[in-house]
């Protein structure tokens, strides 16, 4: 955001603060919309499912913000999300939940090692190996079941299963408590900690996070691992409240999150965003989604809306990036001094005003 | 600390030119050196009795015709990678929209409701090319909003229904025209699929070598900003090749529509990735500026090369998955690894 | 950062401010005169209801097969045998339908359901159709959800009818065997449950009124006979026929009855048919073309018939590859009648596609709901009538239903 302390008028400042709240605006609205117009919405009981249904994604969001911010990108969380699910489903009945949901977590922990390793050791872009990844899997995935969904019908599959699903407190699940000390763990530590912030400067630019003594291998191989890590996490506790694992279930997450992480103001070109940011907008996206199906509408209104508003979020970053570059050099206060005399304009009104 | 100097940047030095004989042969030989490695071990598999009818011509003219498709739309894709832009997420959408407006038309004749669909096809080109060329927005995330918005509209509009050709019209000539786009056979060895990617080959690679354009293009995908101080128009260069992918996914929309004889919003469900997978494995890389047309179709044939044999050995579907992504992540680190010892990339 | 932090105050404090306006207000369910209802809705007649392929829409199986009994341990026994499938071919006989609560006999007039299918396709579209035209008959409000073949969504789908307490749910799982958890969750919640289309895993059924749908592995042994008649026709006498099978996407019961379902059939009904190769190429048809391509030059004429699992794009690569080979001789049967698949049928390139009314299943489970409410007594399974087209009645299809 230092960009935007180069202006000076406050209609430039206000446009700048909008822009570094503009998920927490684009929540509100939605929130309050939704709220007041949208049947059924604003009750304890739909709030909670709201909630329960970002356990996952937003979860997944985590990793995936981290990897975003180190200027790379994972393709293969939806599928991570999967394999997770199916190896902690298939475990449980000869380990039980208490082993087979560490061992889902660490293999989701090595898919993402195999991606960290493969981009900062062997230096093959991240868009390839994670694509690569992603078709290993599912190969895997459909291996491990045979084909089959992986499912518990057991009395004490089910126990876990309620006991994930069930309000602690209002509001508050035990997948979503798991979720939101994620989010606020993940938070403080790339805010708050010398390590999480090299991430930062690791994605801003490599070759001075090198420079500066970061060993940047170091942190890009950690950003995969948790990007793998947090999929599984996600996937695997979204199967055990289902008590069961579909064979494509994280496959629409993908595209969910990379779209959510976006609008939240995570920036491709790496070095920012935040975790946080991703979770609320996950979250707007969510109730935005939930708000479409109680007013009765169907997906296309979604997959709509959710594209005019990603195309919106796009199209203003890329603007206002276009527009700072042309002014970059330029001296707007002298092109305003000259714009007020008619005759010095036809230089001066090539710039913005 | 020592060893890791040069790291971050890998800067060539004349060690690596002189010993990385291997890599200059993987360089030159690209794509179609792996596709010779394959017939070779199809060949073998087949002496040894595992395989059989594998070195027939038959058998080489499937696998052509089988990859047609994803030839046309990887050849433009290839023009968005090669310019340093990843890819156009959007080719699946603009693939089904494409097919939906001309089925929908097809009651104003072939030629009118084909031209539309192409015209539709372009417009979703032409939209990228000025948001992603002039604005400078993020590819990857704007062309995957270009899809979700394309996909709203078709669903808006279309709902879930499927379109037929011969519901939309009575005139049998258009349908049969129509129907022929996938199913014409030239001298009854050549479909009109593989005719229009060999075309499109040519074309693409004598625009890539032999114009002004082409060599824009690659100044501008290896290093923009040179490109534009050296008095390139980049936003226009980088908008014509996101224009290009988008004619080439129309053409590609047209002829999956006419193989599935509906048009509907599902067509073309996952060319994007498999778009990406036969240009980079034809050697095009994501850093921009390097690469050949006539590898991505290499590219393209040996992903059907490589699905031939493993049905011919038997292969389940489940494991073949798996093989698939292994050696789609080897043939890439290969490649890359040959053009940095080569000095030729820093990706 | 204290911009933010007063920013998320101010949310709270919104959020307070209208949840006090907003009570959360539960909707009752419209009440009914029950004699009054009951009488009016035994009158109503569905069975002139046609579907838009002119046929019956309302079309309960009466030729039901045995239901054999269990084996011991059904995985044990070969995949060919089958009663390997038990456990899907005949999931919900045994269930326990003690905890299920009594029909109200109330009539069916007026009732709220909700609808929740699978996912957005042409074939739903029929099918929500079909469920409306039964539901208008009896003058039902019916709500269709579709959750866009998301788990996830289905879930909160099922979460957000609970909170309108309809007076019953009608599902289509998104798989069967995330059946059960939301058969579970829906029963303790108190709402009857029918579930339709997709066979669920046994343990579902306990859950639920019953279940309604096409029966998927009785219709492919069924299709599986005819094409081994016509096989046998084709090449009589022949000691072994060689054929392959182009299966359904992974990750459901079609992924099993389309495929298994035949094999285990033809290793009884007609012993010299030989499986010589099993491929899921996804509905893709020039996926599905190179890998029938790849098989004709893997086999050549040991090749002689194929059973897919879809009658459109499979179907279609499948022709492709044949007639570009010049093998029109390969026998092709497949599910569904799809427009396409019809057509294929008729231009005599497919021999054989099962019928399976799109229609007529939400109609069918309509149906079933309203006959709860009026106190019938309703089957542990209630299965679509199965038919078999071929190109000697194909046209008493047409017009598509989708």
């Amino acid at each position: 955001m230092r960009r935007s302390e180069r202006h000076s008028t406050t209609a430039n400042r206000r446009l700048a603060w909008i822009e570094k709240y503009r998920i927490f605006l684009l929540f509100a609205v939605i929130f309050v919309f939704m709220s007041v117009f949208a049947p059924r919405f604003f009750n304890v009981f739909n709030l909670t499912s709201i909630l329960r249904m970002v356990a996952m994604n937003a979860t997944v969001a985590i990793g995936f913000t981290i990897v975003l911010i180190c200027a790379q990108l994972d393709l293969s969380i939806g599928t991570v999300i999967t394999f997770a699910g199916v190896i902690g489903l298939s475990l449980k009945e000869p380990l039980g939940y208490a082993l087979a949901v560490p061992i889902a977590i660490a293999a989701g922990a090595m898919v993402g090692l195999f991606n960290g390793v493969l981009v900062a050791k062997a230096k093959i872009s991240s868009f390839i190996v994670t694509l690569g990844t992603l078709t290993i899997l599912q190969g895997a995935i459909y291996t491990i079941t045979g084909g089959n969904t992986v499912s518990l019908s057991t009395p004490d599959a089910f126990a876990v299963s309620d006991f994930l699903a069930r309000p602690l407190l209002p509001l508050v699940t035990p997948r979503i408590l798991l979720m939101l000390g994620l989010v606020a763990a993940f938070e403080l530590f790339l805010r708050r900690t010398r390590t999480g912030r090299n991430f930062y400067l690791v994605g801003g630019n490599r070759n001075t996070a090198w420079l500066a003594g970061i060993n940047t291998d170091r942190y890009l191989i950690a950003a995969f691992v948790l990007s793998g890590t947090l999929a599984a996490i996600g996937g695997v506790f979204f199967a055990m409240e289902s008590s069961a694992a579909t064979l494509r279930m994280g496959d629409q997450s993908l595209m969910y999150v990379i779209s959510a992480t976006i609008i939240g103001g995570t920036a491709m070109t790496g070095g920012k965003g935040g975790v946080f940011r991703s979770f609320v907008a996950v979250l707007a996206l969510e109730m935005l989604y939930t708000g479409v199906i109680l007013f009765g509408l169907g997906n296309e209104v979604k997959i709509f809306i959710a594209g005019l508003i990603l195309a919106t979020v796009v199209l203003y970053e890329a603007y206002a990036f276009y527009k700072h570059q042309r002014e970059i050099g330029k001296r707007p206060e002298l092109v305003r001094e000259l714009a007020v005399q008619p005759a010095a304009a036809g230089e001066g009104g090539r710039a913005d005003p | 600390m020592a060893t890791a100097e040069t790291k971050p940047i890998d800067v060539p030095d004349a060690r690596y030119l002189r010993s990385n004989r291997l890599s200059r042969i993987v360089n030159v030989a690209g794509i179609y050196g792996i596709a010779v490695l394959f017939i070779v071990a199809g060949a073998i598999l087949q002496s040894l009795g595992v395989i059989n009818n594998f070195m027939t011509t038959r058998n080489f003219l499937n696998i052509i015709d089988a990859v047609a498709l994803l030839g046309i739309v990887a050849a433009g894709m290839a023009f968005v990678t090669y310019s340093g832009h990843y890819a156009d997420l959007s080719v699946p959408t603009t693939m089904a929209l494409t097919g939906i407006v001309t089925v929908e038309l097809l009651h104003y004749g072939f030629v009118p409701a084909v031209l539309a669909g192409l015209a539709v096809g372009l417009l979703i080109g032409a939209v990228n090319a000025v948001v992603v060329g002039r604005f400078r927005a993020n590819p990857i995330i704007w062309t995957l909003a270009m899809s979700y918005v394309t996909m709203g509209v078709i669903r808006l509009v279309w709902v879930n229904r499927q379109i037929y050709p011969d519901v939309q019209t009575d005139n049998i000539r258009t349908i049969a025209l129509f129907d022929g786009i996938f199913r014409l056979r030239l001298f009854n060895v050549i479909s009109l699929p593989v005719l229009l990617m060999i075309l499109m080959m040519l074309a693409g690679h004598f625009v890539l070598t032999h114009t002004v354009y082409g060599a824009q293009l690659k100044l501008t995908g290896s290093a923009r900003r040179t490109a534009t101080f050296s008095g390139v128009n980049a936003e226009r260069v980088i908008g014509i090749a996101f224009l290009i992918a988008a004619f080439a996914a129309a053409v590609g929309g047209l002829i999956i529509t006419s193989l599935s004889r509906v048009g509907a919003w599902y067509n073309g469900t996952g060319y994007e990735f498999r778009a990406v997978t036969a240009v980079v494995i034809g050697g095009v890389t994501l850093a921009g500026g390097r690469g050949t047309i006539i590898g991505v179709i290499g590219g393209a044939f040996v992903i059907g090369l490589m699905n031939n044999i493993m049905t011919l050995i038997g292969i389940g579907t489940f494991s073949q998955d798996m093989i698939r992504g292994a050696i789609f992540i080897l043939v890439v680190g290969i490649n890359a690894k040959s053009l940095r010892s080569l000095g030729r990339d820093d990706a | 950062m204290r911009r933010m932090v007063s920013m998320l105050a101010v949310l709270a404090l919104l959020l307070a401010v209208t949840s006090g306006v907003f009570a959360a207000g539960a909707r009752e369910g419209a009440a009914v005169d029950g004699a009054a209802n009951l009488e009016a809705s035994l009158a109503v007649d569905t069975s002139g209801l046609l579907s838009a392929d002119g046929q019956p829409l309302v079309r309960v199986a009466d030729d039901d097969r045995p239901v054999p009994t269990r084996p011991a341990d059904p995985s044990a026994l070969p995949q060919t045998d089958p009663l390997h499938w038990y456990d899907m071919e005949w999931a919900g006989w045994d269930a326990d339908k003690s905890t299920i609560p009594e029909s109200p006999r109330n009539g069916a007039i007026g009732r709220r359901i909700v609808f929740i299918v699978h996912g957005d396709h042409p074939w739903t579209t029929a099918c929500t159709l079909g469920a409306q035209k039964v539901a208008d008959a009896y003058n039902m409000e019916l709500r269709a959800l579709s959750p866009n073949w998301d788990l996830a969504v289905q879930n909160q789908m099922i979460d957000q009818a609970i909170n309108e307490r309809p007076d019953m749910i009608l599902l289509i799982p998104l798989d069967a065997r995330t059946a059960p958890q939301q058969a579970r969750r829906i029963h303790q919640a108190g709402i009857p449950l029918i579930l339709f289309n997709t066979l669920p895993d046994a343990a579902a059924m306990d859950y639920a009124i019953t279940w309604t749908g096409p029966d998927d592995f009785g219709q492919f042994r069924l299709l599986a006979r005819t094409f081994a008649d016509e096989l046998r026709r084709r090449h009589p006498g022949a000691s072994e026929l060689g054929i392959a099978y182009v299966q359904h996407a992974p990750g459901g019961s079609p992924y099993f009855a389309r495929s298994w379902g035949p094999v285990s059939e033809l290793a009884g009904y007609a012993p010299e048919i030989k499986t010589l190769d099993m491929q899921a190429p996804g509905f893709e048809a020039d996926r599905t073309m190179q890998l029938v391509s790849d098989w004709l030059t893997r086999f050549g004429p040991e090749l002689k018939g194929i059973i897919a699992a879809d009658d459109s794009a499979q179907a279609l690569g499948i022709v492709e590859a044949l007639r570009r080979a010049g093998r029109e001789d390969v026998v092709v049967v497949a599910a569904g009648n799809s427009k396409v698949g019809m057509d294929l049928v008729q231009e005599g390139r497919l021999f054989a596609i099962t019928y399976q009314t799109a229609e007529g299943d939400g109609a069918l489970a309509v149906q079933t709901a309203a006959d709860w409410f009026n106190g019938k007594d309703i089957p542990m399974r209630r299965n679509l009538a199965q038919h078999i087209i071929t190109e000697s009645d194909v046209g008493d299809f047409y017009p598509p239903q989708w």
